[in-house]
């Protein structure tokens, strides 16, 4: 099967340990680089833009400061540097029985889910079934608070939202399919975010949870949130019940901390505490982005 | 593609899936780029691509077309980062160096261009997190980059910390996996699929097998190594070896391995025997009993022990405690893997292999191969903390490869092996039961520990409790618990910090029951007249005294804890070190090794004292020297630095006040004067003696806890260290520091994972086996206490074990402080934290 090659990040580590094989399609020369005004006066992101670009440039951040504070988040300064837009979208989980050649599981071609049987505290809060490793992408959570549109070659673009979908894929995208960019609506003048993760470590390492969020205040009044999480689902996960909870509403910590309840079951007893944790980063992140 | 390298024009076409990395060494054969984790995690192959440093393990090789690249080789050697590394001591094994030069190179350069001044500490560990050093040696890091960054070093030449600074910094050090020869062959090892069973082997041409019987008892064991012109030949023909697997009944986690009906992996006497030890040195005596192996009772008073034990838990005394501790496997992952390169001639062996048992390598080469003449060679390697005392799969298949081929052969682990098979601390699970008196002291103590080292035994942690805490009853016991899981072996200062994490805590919680101070309350108990020194030192340290002595409400609560190690002393008295005059130069041999202890400073230094002007050459790394220590058992400084003094008296007697200079040729040989009033036992094994006196450590550790998102930071420790003189104060520093990130690390994020079912060890790379990285490193102080060695010659001895020992316990008391929750599993995870903490 032929994968596209943009950073290398994900797909070199694979090539090392086997788990990719086929042909490989650089996407060196390919352009898809540019940050674009769009004409209805939001911004189009080439899908090669550095995931450092989304955290650094000045336009992106005074824009969506969600995304840049996302993407600023992850990873290493490294890895932020040569991991593109498309690319960390597109990733493949990193369940450790998928990154490890002894398994075989659905998502490397074979059936059923090895770590299903001992998940483990690093698994998802909410089970989508078959796999059990939460969805690695936290840009891809921050763009679903802005109805970003992921556009295909030669296929009709989607909302970024509906790049995933099941439990037992990555993405819905072909191994054709070429992502070249991501188109977001027109800024929204005053809005403010805040981004966390949990994490064992101080830094560098991939979330238990993490929590996205940007508030828009006038006049006292919410007008616009978007809140979405990560760490706890097969899938990205954007929360609208938490945003229509903080919608209408004067920001206190009160709303915060009601909007932020989670009626969640946890799939399995050992991510039971990240349903507090989750809470406690959503109501963490509404307070940054007041 | 064409490029710019290092400021030359370079042309290759690499194929798809070349990485870099692997173009830099191998064709351009540029080895100060290192490769460690091979996935972007840990840094040391980093290089800056058109000025932006990018980890060239995962960077395609194809986009190095048309920029400009440059390595740590390119760097020069005068950069003001280079020197301030030099100066600062900013570096231990050195293997990681190179990533971490070249990274603080692009902050350095970017921050004089735009700001001025000194960045924060903070700014700096932000540039540089996504690199690890295993050493621990971050603070030392930190401010080098900074003194460089406030230019500092503009304008001058460092005094270098260490003899071999300027080469590690430079990417000139050569480690045995840069180490090629002509005609070289690359090997890679075949091993089991399966966690137990039959097999039957059919080997191609140009194997070797390596499985002794018929019989695999855990995933990934070696069963046989072949070798190729390239890696991936080597790969390609690997996948020839056919292994036929018969699979036998398996069980690898140890709660079910100890069960009635467990399938049995040692059934018999003799399959017993070929259990693997994970212990350094002869292990203990024990009795058999399904997977379980149980050693003899260790005890002083036992009955007594036992029987006030039970007594107070009858009557539920104040000062009792029961619990049971568990702590996950640590893994070594030293950042330079296993890896030997062996040439077998007509004439004899020599191998270059990574290893920390330069001398001891030499006689076991010679004792399984019994070639004409055998030479090991090592000239700087990665990092160690035990896992490099033996002759390893690697050296093995080398030696097998290269006798059957007629070719040098080169066998390196991926860090996937290297996180499998070359040993880890064993995990454990420790019964303990204490009461203690307020005024008393110890009034009895029974420690059971079962250690779990897969198919090893050996695991020593509640015999320990043997040297601490005076003369008070005690009862105290080491099982094995065997499963089909690869083996342990020996994890700098073995058994001490599982033991401190249940005995330390055990302290802990009976002071705060009794509502006395725990320093006050140690310093009771310990007859120790130089551990005392610390507590004294310790409790009078505004970090002690301002500890919070309330239950706090917040969500964010800090704590502070203490606790205390101690360790056996040992040196070889065995150990030459020869001097010779050369080009009017004092040149230093002995046969040891340099693992990033500074082992060649300490004998400069040594050597300089005598005499202070002379040019002296410092070299180590070659068998051919005369014997000198093992890096293991923290005998180095105590067995080299003895013996330098003693060569270096003997030439300054030669020359009776001429300059060195007239010596031309002339060679004296030092040795280690025996101890005053002799050794604790009166014989050497293996040259390892174990003398009088213990060396002690306490631990002040500050930490701050999140208690909604369950994560812990280490603040700031004050660690005191009673090991006499110090030889070499910042290389003292440096390593009793990284001791401490080490602690830090077993506390809070290394857990070894092995799947129960198939026995695939899960955490088999630097992503999901965690490392303590830079932004994890508190401020630390580190005090030594200097007395109390004069029976030792030179007054002082090792400490590279003592200083890690009592960290994690100390982090686990601070927790306690902060939150009322008394973690007993190792690490303490956030979800473990906020499971347990109290609501």
């Amino acid at each position: 099967m032929t994968e596209y090659r943009a950073g290398g990040t994900d797909l070199m580590e694979r090539r090392a340990s086997g788990r990719s094989t086929g042909p490989i399609v650089d996407l060196r020369d390919r352009g898809l680089r540019s940050i674009e005004t769009t004409e209805k006066g939001g911004f189009r992101i080439g899908a090669m833009v550095t995931v450092d670009t989304l955290a650094t440039d000045p336009r992106l951040r005074a824009a969506y400061p969600a995304l840049a504070l996302t993407a600023g988040a992850l990873a290493t300064p490294q890895i932020r540097r040569a991991a593109t837009l498309g690319g960390v979208l597109l990733q493949r989980t990193r369940c450790r029985y998928y990154r490890n050649e002894h398994y075989e599981c659905l998502k490397t071609g074979g059936e059923g889910c090895p770590a299903r049987g001992n998940p483990g505290e690093r698994a998802v809060v909410l089970d989508l079934g078959p796999c059990v490793a939460p969805h690695p992408s936290s840009v891809a959570m921050a763009l679903l608070t802005y109805d970003a549109v992921a556009e295909i070659e030669e296929r009709p673009a989607r909302p970024v939202a509906g790049l995933y979908g099941d439990g037992a894929r990555d993405h819905l995208l072909d191994a054709s399919d070429l992502l070249t960019a991501v188109t977001l609506p027109p800024p929204v003048d005053g809005e403010r975010a805040g981004y966390g993760r949990a994490t064992g470590r101080a830094s560098a390492e991939w979330p238990l949870a993490e929590a996205v969020a940007h508030l828009t205040v006038r006049d006292g009044v919410i007008v616009r949130a978007g809140v979405a999480v990560g760490g706890v689902a097969a899938v990205p996960l954007r929360l609208p019940g938490v945003e229509a909870a903080l919608t209408g509403g004067a920001p206190s910590e009160g709303l915060f901390a009601r909007a932020a309840r989670l009626d969640w079951s946890p799939a399995f007893p050992e991510t039971a505490y990240k349903i507090p944790m989750t809470a406690t980063l959503i109501g963490d992140v509404l307070a940054q982005a007041l | 593609m064409r490029l710019t390298f290092n400021g030359g024009p370079r042309e290759h076409d690499p194929g798809p899936d070349d990485t870099a990395a692997d173009v830099i060494r191998t064709v351009f054969g540029a080895t100060g780029t290192k490769v460690a984790c091979g996935a972007g995690v840990c840094g040391a192959c980093t290089i800056l691509v058109d000025g932006e440093p990018k980890a060239s393990c995962l960077l395609p090789a194809a986009h190095l077309d048309g920029a400009e690249v440059t390595t740590v080789e390119g760097v020069g050697g005068d950069h003001p980062v280079q020197r301030a590394f030099v100066e600062c001591d900013a570096l231990q094994c050195g293997f990681c160096t190179p990533g971490f030069v070249t990274e603080a190179v692009a902050f350095h350069d970017r921050w004089r261009k735009d700001r001025e001044g000194t960045p924060s500490r903070e700014e700096v560990a932000d540039a540089l997190t996504g690199h690890l050093c295993r050493c621990g040696a971050y603070e030392n890091i930190l401010t080098a980059v900074r003194q460089a960054c406030s230019g500092v070093f503009d304008d001058r030449e460092p005094v270098p910390a260490r003899v071999e600074a300027p080469a590690k910094v430079t990417g000139t050090a050569e480690y045995t996996v840069d180490v090629t020869l002509p005609g070289m062959l690359h090997g890679v090892i075949v091993r089991s699929r399966l966690p137990h069973a039959r097999v039957t082997v059919e080997l191609p041409e140009g194997s070797v097998r390596l499985l002794d019987g018929d019989v695999v008892r855990y995933a990934g064991q070696p069963i046989a190594a072949v070798a190729a012109e390239t890696p991936a030949q080597a790969g390609e023909l690997a996948g020839r070896v056919t292994v036929a697997y018969e699979p036998l009944p398996s069980v690898v986690d140890p709660g079910e391995a100890r069960r009635a009906g467990a399938p049995v992996i040692f059934p018999d006497a003799a399959a017993q025997k070929k259990a693997p030890s994970s212990a350094e040195g002869a292990g203990f005596p024990g009795r058999w009993r399904g997977n379980v192996r149980s050693g003899y009772a260790s005890a002083w008073r036992g009955r007594t022990a036992r029987r006030r034990l039970d007594a107070a838990e009858e009557r539920n005394a104040p000062g009792y405690f029961a619990a049971t501790f568990t702590t996950a496997g640590q893994s070594h992952t030293a950042l330079e893997p296993h890896a030997s390169v062996a040439d077998w001639r007509a004439d004899g062996l020599t191998l270059y292999t990574s290893t920390q048992a330069l001398p001891h390598l030499k006689a076991a080469a010679a004792k399984r191969w019994n070639p004409p003449k055998v030479e090991v060679v090592a000239h700087h390697v990665g990092g160690g903390f035990g896992a490099k005392l033996g002759l390893g799969a690697d050296a093995v298949a080398a030696v097998e490869l290269s006798r059957k081929l007629g070719r040098p052969v080169r066998v390196a682990m991926s860090r996937a092996e290297e996180l499998t098979d070359t040993g880890y601390r064993p995990g454990t699970r420790s019964e303990l039961r204490m009461l203690g008196t307020p005024a008393g002291g110890l009034a009895a103590i029974e420690l059971d520990v079962s250690g779990h080292g897969g198919v090893s035994t050996g695991s020593m942690v509640a015999t320990l409790g043997l040297l601490m805490y005076g003369r008070g009853p005690r009862h105290f016991r080491d099982r094995d618990v065997v499963g089909n899981a690869p083996p342990a072996s020996p994890f700098r200062g073995p058994g001490g910090p599982p033991f401190a994490w249940a005995v330390e805590q055990g302290v802990d919680e009976i002071a705060h029951r009794l509502g006395a101070d725990p320093l006050r309350l140690r310093r009771t108990w310990d007859g120790n007249r130089r551990r005392r020194a610390l507590y004294e030192i310790a409790g009078e340290l505004p970090l002690w005294r301002d500890r919070p002595t309330t239950p706090q409400t917040g969500r964010h609560r800090r704590g502070v804890g203490a606790a205390a190690a101690n360790w056996i002393y040992t040196a070889d008295l065995d150990t030459k070190v020869e001097l010779t005059v050369r080009d009017g130069r004092i040149v230093a041999r002995t046969a040891t090794q340099d693992i990033g202890t500074g082992v060649r400073t300490v004998i400069r230094n040594t050597v300089r004292e005598v005499f202070p002007d002379a040019d002296i050459v410092v070299e180590v790394g070659h068998s051919h020297a005369p014997h000198g220590p093992v890096a293991g058992g923290s005998r180095s400084t105590a067995s080299v630095g003895p013996a330098a003094r003693d060569a270096a008296r003997k030439l300054a007697a030669h020359l009776g006040g001429k300059p060195v200079g007239e010596a031309e040729g002339v060679t004296v040989l030092g040795e280690r004067p025996k101890d005053r009033r002799g050794s604790a036992v009166p014989v050497s094994m293996d040259h390892l003696r174990i003398g009088r006196g213990l060396a002690g450590a306490v631990h002040i550790t500050e930490v701050e806890v999140d208690t909604l998102l369950g994560h812990t930071r280490v603040t700031r420790v004050w660690g005191g260290i009673a090991a006499g003189a110090i030889y070499n104060r910042a290389a003292a520093r440096n390593q009793c520091e990284g001791g401490i990130v080490q602690g830090i690390g077993y506390a809070l994020y290394e857990e070894r994972l092995t799947d129960p079912r198939t026995g695939v060890v899960l955490s088999a790379n630097l992503e999901d086996y965690r490392l303590p990285g830079v932004k994890d490193t508190p401020e630390m102080t580190i005090h030594f206490h200097e007395d109390g060695w004069d029976h030792v010659p030179g007054g002082g001895i090792g400490l590279g074990e003592v200083c890690t020992i009592s960290v994690a316990a100390s982090v686990g008391n601070a927790i306690f402080n902060a939150t009322g929750f008394r973690p007993l599993d190792l690490p303490v995870r956030p979800d473990r934290l906020l499971e347990g903490m109290p609501r």
